[in-house]
């Protein structure tokens, strides 16, 4: 089992090396210049050099890099041209609101897809099944931008239930901090419940045409017992896995609803310091997520062991 | 390396990882619209000018208390006035920090800190009395030595005071009274002090020197709301300062009396616009700043919310000068001559009351620089003499291609517009569209366009407006040894009303060389609750005399 860890972890480095190089890239070959949006328009090309000399912006790219990845190297992810704090400590800062979307997110994509996933399964061809997939097609396709504008003029503008934009951390109430997350959830969760749905529905037929179910219910188990004990459980290693990616594409992937939203996450850092072309904060965040997808990855693996014995790890490696 | 390759391809990984790159790669070109409110204009951005009265501005009878939240576009870097001319900056530390001297809502530069100004005969010191018993928001009261190191520092470190007073100092003549000492006499000399961006705050002697030549840390001013809390990419919270020593005159513009009428301020960073407008429609803000003009008739139906316009400056089209078809003054006069105006501003914003149509450099309240000089050049949509004058430039029929962004709306239908009205005279006009500080990068380069659009906020003097002098290098690239002189008379000139007949000559010029056309005046929108009175502008917003009835 520690084996397999170490292994995957060190499986991380070329990944890493990889993403450093892409991103460095992408970022300084972006036409726009950190100083200059620093300076504000009036700044004249001396002060733009001058600032550009201060930071280091002069150097030749390769050694820009190779300074860059130093620093990484020794832990030092730099610190934002802008806001003068270290790269790390505004990543940890924005963490927060988007693992909470996220989570938030998430159980309810699971509340409503799994659910209606089995329905679905059960009652196949059936016109519930026609709709369930519909309704699951349609969350896939709606970008969740545009569901969030109509979550907002719905619920926050019509109906007033609930805020329009914003975060409150936990310190301040837990339901003002749930309150505010709703909307954003949602609009994240819809096609994330989308894809589960479609995942649990595929897998649980799959499951239901087995002999062994045939069985179970031959010996008159109760129907709820045949498909949550029996189907479900079988049928879940799939579904964990989209849960997991999904999961991985909610904290990465929700750049567009917080700024919606308004919530200070991970996905509004990155989209001011592309704006800002803050160089060292576009860098070290895109390393950061980078790793803690990897890592969730890695998680998600070892969950399967717990969900099906049939994959515990520690039998391959003898 | 073959290792390494198969490693990252034949990994399940692969297919997890791909969201990643592709939200890095999507968040590196999806900036477009989150820019909206920044730096829209050149110069000074976001925000406005003048004391335009928005409809809820009128105060019965203000009421002390409560708080007020604002959504508010851009995020600031610094909140040290001294070090960019970003109006994320200046909007916020004008309400914290406060200079010798400043702008009436004419214009007019009138004291604050100082007392009152003394010109020499000569013109080559100015003396400031300080007002007494002005504390800053540590206790400490304000002396000359502070405001001596804050000036000195600002002459250092600012645009404004490496562009136009090279050479100055200021020095402590008595603990309560500075002087201004210049290497040549200017005109513009206070209308640069009392600039607003970057602009000189005085701050205690102890932080200035502490901070050396970079934005200091610190932010202790002498204004009538002090920082609170500033949450990076969140929030600016500003409370009011209860020994705030205001003036006795009464309030005009950024001069006379202040009173922090609220107890809390919140900058709440809003970078969606429509979150913005949905937010002050609900009632989540009180204020929303950098409301597009598509939903000002939302906001107008809205009972409880009424629009506050101010104005923001000018809309320009910039020609290259240097390179391509425009370096040839016909072909200028030929689009001057081609466009029609009206058409292009009615598409930029919507309703002929967001925009002005007025030929000059200034804007008409600004009454030291307005001037009507060559107004007969100015919308003249006159297509037979545009083509006579573009035949007679030589054109080829070469394609010609005009820069804009599409991360202000207003710039990018005016150049889908004039495109098609410079099309209507065969010129072959292409549109070349990029994000923001791509397009601040590319008009670097005089090869690949020929006009790009953009605004520049209302400056306190013309020689501020970028585009004028030569040696500026503003892209573009204007190169009249005319225009530089009539700059330089007018900056010697011993009194504004002996200006007066230069500008009108700059004026004219400008429309007869063309570095630029003017399209015409913009205003800004802001969304005001009904809640809130007392709201004005000044290139930028005026937080102070606001009060809310909403406890």
């Amino acid at each position: 089992m520690s084996g397999y860890i170490l292994k995957r972890l060190l499986s991380m480095l070329p990944i890493l090396a990889v993403v450093a190089v892409v991103v460095f890239l992408i970022v300084h070959l972006t036409p726009g210049d950190p100083a200059a949006v620093m300076l504000g328009d009036e700044a004249g090309e001396k002060e733009i050099a001058e600032l550009r000399a201060q930071l280091g912006l002069d150097l030749p790219l390769v050694v820009q890099f190779f300074h860059w990845l130093a620093n990484v190297v020794q832990g030092d992810l730099g610190r934002s041209y802008f806001s003068d704090v270290p790269v790390t400590q505004a990543f940890w800062e924005h963490l927060g609101p988007t693992v909470s979307v996220a989570i938030m997110a998430q159980i309810i994509a699971i509340l409503i897809a799994i659910p209606i996933g089995i329905v679905a399964a059960r009652r196949r061809g059936t016109m519930i099944d026609q709709a369930v997939m519909g309704v699951s097609l349609f969350g896939i396709s709606v970008p969740s931008f545009l569901l969030g504008l109509f979550l907002i003029l719905l619920f926050a503008v019509q109906l007033k239930w609930l805020p329009v934009a914003g975060y409150k951390p936990l310190s301040q109430g837990v339901w003002n901090h749930v309150r505010y997350l709703i909307l954003p959830a949602l609009a994240l969760g819809f096609m994330q419940a989308a894809l589960i749905a479609r995942m649990t529905r595929s897998s649980m037929l799959d499951i239901i045409a087995d002999p062994y179910i045939k069985t179970a219910r031959a010996k008159g188990l109760k129907e709820r017992i045949v498909i949550y004990k029996h189907a479900l459980r079988n049928a879940f290693i799939p579904i964990l896995t989209v849960i997991g990616e999904t999961f991985g594409g909610l904290v990465t992937g929700a750049a567009v609803v917080e700024t919606v939203f308004n919530i200070p996450g991970i996905g509004q850092l990155i989209i001011s310091s592309v704006e800002r072309r803050d160089y060292a904060v576009i860098q070290g965040t895109v390393l950061l997520i980078t790793v803690t997808y990897v890592l969730l990855n890695l998680l998600i693996d070892l969950l399967y062991g717990i969900v099906d014995p049939r994959v515990r790890l520690n039998r391959k490696e003898r | 390396m073959e290792k390494r390759r198969s490693l990252f391809t034949d990994s399940p990984l692969k297919k997890k990882l791909l969201p990643v790159l592709l939200a890095s790669v999507f968040a590196l070109t999806a900036c477009g619209s989150q820019m909206t409110g920044g730096n829209s204009v050149e110069g000074n951005a976001a925000s406005s000018s003048t004391s335009a009265q928005g409809t809820s501005a009128q105060a019965e009878s203000p009421t002390s208390g409560g708080v007020i939240n604002i959504a508010y576009p851009a995020k600031a870097a610094t909140l040290d006035p001294h070090t960019t001319t970003n109006a994320s900056t200046k909007d916020i530390a004008r309400q914290i920090f406060e200079p010798l001297v400043t702008l009436n809502s004419k214009y007019e530069v009138v004291p604050m800190l100082a007392e009152s100004y003394e010109v020499s005969q000569d013109g080559l010191s100015i003396t400031f009395p300080l007002r007494k018993g002005v504390k800053f928001h540590n206790g400490k009261e304000m002396t000359a030595d502070d405001v001596v190191a804050s000036m000195n520092k600002w002459l250092k470190v600012s645009t404004q005071g490496k562009a136009n007073l090279s050479g100055a100092t200021f020095t402590a003549k008595d603990p309560s009274t500075v002087v201004l000492t210049l290497q040549k006499p200017s005109l513009l000399t206070l209308h640069i002090l009392a600039d607003t961006a970057p602009f000189p705050a005085i701050m205690p002697k102890e932080i200035i020197e502490e901070s050396g030549v970079e934005a200091v840390k610190t932010f202790i001013g002498t204004g009538p709301f002090q920082l609170e809390e500033w949450k990076q990419d969140q929030y600016v919270h500003l409370k009011k300062y209860q020994d705030y020593s205001p003036r006795s005159e009464a309030s005009d513009g950024l001069g006379g009396k202040k009173e922090a009428l609220v107890d809390d301020l919140y900058f709440r960073y809003v970078t969606d616009e429509s979150t913005r407008v949905a937010g002050i429609t609900t009632g989540e803000y009180d204020i929303a700043f950098s409301i597009p003009f598509d939903n000002a008739e939302q906001i107008e139906n809205s009972p409880d919310v009424s629009s506050f316009v101010s104005e923001g400056g000018m809309t320009t089209f910039v020609f290259n000068k240097k390179s391509g078809l425009f370096s040839n003054i016909k072909a200028r006069q030929a689009v001057n001559a081609a466009l029609d105006l009206e058409e292009i501003l009615i598409s930029a914003y919507r309703d002929s009351r967001y925009y002005t149509l007025d030929s000059g450099l200034a804007l008409p309240n600004q009454s030291d620089w307005h001037s009507q000089a060559g107004k007969e050049e100015y919308n003249q949509h006159n297509l037979e003499k545009a083509k006579q004058l573009l035949a007679e430039s030589g054109y080829k029929g070469e394609e010609v291609t005009i820069l804009v962004t599409r991360d202000y709306p207003d710039y990018y239908n005016a150049a889908v517009v004039a495109q098609q009205q410079l099309q209507a005279i065969g010129l072959n006009a292409k549109l070349d569209v990029y994000d923001w500080p791509t397009m601040q990068e590319r008009r670097k380069d005089e090869k690949v366009w020929d006009f790009f659009v953009v605004g520049f906020a209302v400056r306190p003097t013309l020689h501020q407006l970028p585009f004028l002098d030569s040696r500026g290098g503003y892209p573009g690239w204007t190169n009249s040894p005319e225009i530089d002189k009539l700059l330089d008379e007018i900056q010697s000139a011993p009194s504004i009303a002996e200006a007066k007949p230069l500008v009108d000559q700059l004026q004219d010029l400008v429309w007869q060389e063309l570095p630029i056309i003017k399209l015409g005046n913009r205003v800004n929108m802001a969304a005001v609750a009904n809640h809130v009175q007392g709201l004005q502008d000044v290139i930028g917003p005026i937080l102070w005399n606001v009060s809310t009835t909403k406890k």
